[in-house]
């Protein structure tokens, strides 16, 4: 057997499609992996400066975040306050009666207490239109 | 007078036929393109002398040939037919090869590749010509212009026919300077082969320690059956960068290497035999020998030229005739043919880094087809 047929019973044209591909992008890989190779040991080597960056930066975002947890003493005194009112209420409780009862009872800044509490996820919604205490 | 007849029976004067004359004459002539003309002298000196000696008629029987078990000429070919030569010599060359200029311009990996194009062509052509999927794997490998792979992919696919492909592997890479000019000019224009390429940066220390290593990792993973040569090549090339082993190193890439490459061409001369060498497969493994060598210079500097459709920076397409595997040869025919339209041009290191990647490529080459034939 000679000629293409030969070529075509011994499978020819699929063995040089795939060693031709298996060639290639094994040394295609093999040229990306060097090609990066001198950007990871830059970055190795200026890890621990990275490492400080990724710190520092971790830091920040958590000072960002935690005035929203970071309650004042008198919100942390309306806290207890919005407690004894809820335990009377009842829990789950309605917003508006709870901002209603707060007024009545002189709590200062009632309305921005509450805001900060439903920032800071203190106070959340049970999904049937009342608010729950989040423990 | 009957001892004397028996002994005058049994000498090769007695004894020679037509086919061994005239691989004597195959023979002196290699020593002379070697010694006289210096083409690849360290290959063709061996492997010529093999020729001779083992075409010497003797009576068979005696334990003397090459073929005949316990003979010593068998034990020495042993290291041809085990794969065990080749992957000394590939340690060796892994403890000589710089790959800073590689490692430097990693792109230019992807000339070496396309490089290896020439062996897949081959092996269809080899197919077209009739050949079996084994003898045209091997036959087809000569397009990777690396005599060691050469030999170890036909020590395992047709060990029958070593002797041609190893002669015409090792002719056609003599013949280099012959045989790629040509192409080079044709499928080059003047303007490309003026161009230049940038300086390179430093490579340090770390990221030639750490490449070989990287290098087997992904090689060997995806062709495992390439661990006979790119395992001793990265191994040899580990123990040049690390400072710590350059005794061995030094071994290695001289004492190591020699030994084996006496002994690899030696055997090999020894094993081609008249009734293998002088057959129409012959003719046929050298018409194919040399269009595998073409084909990969070509299919080099065209894909060169279609990289820098999508390059800012050129390539200088010359260096894709270097991405076969014959190193320095290539090499330096790119850098002429560079010097030759502009003097301070100079590709050297840019095209030694294609070489490195060719040598990588076709025994990646010769692995694949290994595992397809199996």
């Amino acid at each position: 057997m000679t000629g293409l047929e030969n070529i075509s019973a011994h499978n020819g044209w699929a063995i040089v499609c795939v060693g031709v591909s298996i060639v290639v992008s094994g040394l295609a890989t093999l040229s990306f992996a060097i090609a990066q190779l001198h950007k990871l040991l830059g970055l190795w080597d200026n890890r621990r400066n990275l490492f400080q960056k990724f710190k520092n930066r971790k830091e920040n975002m958590e000072s960002q975040e935690t005035p929203v947890l970071e309650l004042s003493l008198d919100v942390q005194e309306n806290i207890r306050n919005f407690k004894l009112l809820t335990a009377k209420i009842g829990d789950p409780f309605s917003l508006p009666k709870l901002i209603e009862y707060s007024e009545k009872c002189g709590l200062k800044s009632p309305l921005s207490t509450i805001n900060t509490l439903l920032t800071a996820k203190v106070i959340v919604p049970d999904g049937n239109g009342y608010f729950k205490w989040f423990n | 007078m009957d001892l004397l007849i028996q002994f005058l029976t049994n000498t090769g004067f007695y004894l020679a036929d037509y086919r061994n004359i005239i691989m004597l004459v195959v023979g002196g002539v290699f020593l002379y393109l070697g010694t006289a003309k210096n083409y690849e002298p360290l290959l063709l000196v061996p492997i010529g002398f093999g020729v001779l000696v083992g075409n010497v008629p003797f009576f068979k029987g005696f334990g003397l040939g090459i073929y005949e078990n316990n003979s010593v000429l068998h034990y020495l070919y042993f290291g041809v037919t085990s794969g065990l030569y080749p992957s000394i010599v590939f340690l060796g060359l892994g403890a000589m090869t710089d790959f800073s200029s590689l490692l430097a311009r990693p792109k230019l990996m992807l000339l070496g590749a396309a490089a290896q194009g020439g062996i897949f062509f081959t092996f269809v052509c080899a197919l077209a010509l009739g050949f079996l999927p084994k003898e045209a794997g091997s036959i087809a490998i000569i397009g990777g212009a690396d005599g060691p792979t050469s030999i170890f992919l036909t020590a395992k696919l047709a060990p029958h026919l070593i002797g041609p492909i190893a002669i015409a592997a090792y002719s056609y890479m003599a013949l280099i300077p012959v045989i790629q000019p040509p192409i080079m000019k044709l499928l080059t224009t003047r303007k490309e082969r003026l161009i230049r390429m940038p300086e390179m940066r430093t490579v340090p220390k770390r990221e030639r320690l750490i490449f070989p290593c990287v290098a087997v990792f992904l090689c060997c993973f995806m062709a495992p059956a390439s661990i006979p040569l790119l395992g001793p090549f990265f191994f040899g090339n580990f123990m040049k960068e690390c400072g710590v082993t350059e005794r061995l190193a030094q071994t290695a890439r001289s004492s190591i290497i020699d030994i084996a490459t006496i002994f690899l061409g030696f055997t090999v001369g020894a094993s081609t035999q008249g009734d293998v060498f002088l057959t129409p497969k012959s003719v046929g493994i050298f018409c194919l020998g040399a269009i595998a060598f073409s084909i990969a210079t070509g299919s080099g500097i065209v894909f060169a030229k279609i990289m820098n459709l999508f390059l800012k920076e050129k390539i200088n397409p010359l260096l894709g005739a270097a991405g076969v595997s014959a190193v320095p040869g290539s090499a330096r025919e790119v850098q002429l043919m560079g010097q030759k339209e502009d003097r301070t041009n100079f590709l050297l290191m840019d095209a030694m880094a294609c070489n490195a990647s060719g040598v990588i490529g076709s025994a990646l080459a010769a692995g694949v087809l290994w595992s397809f034939m199996v």
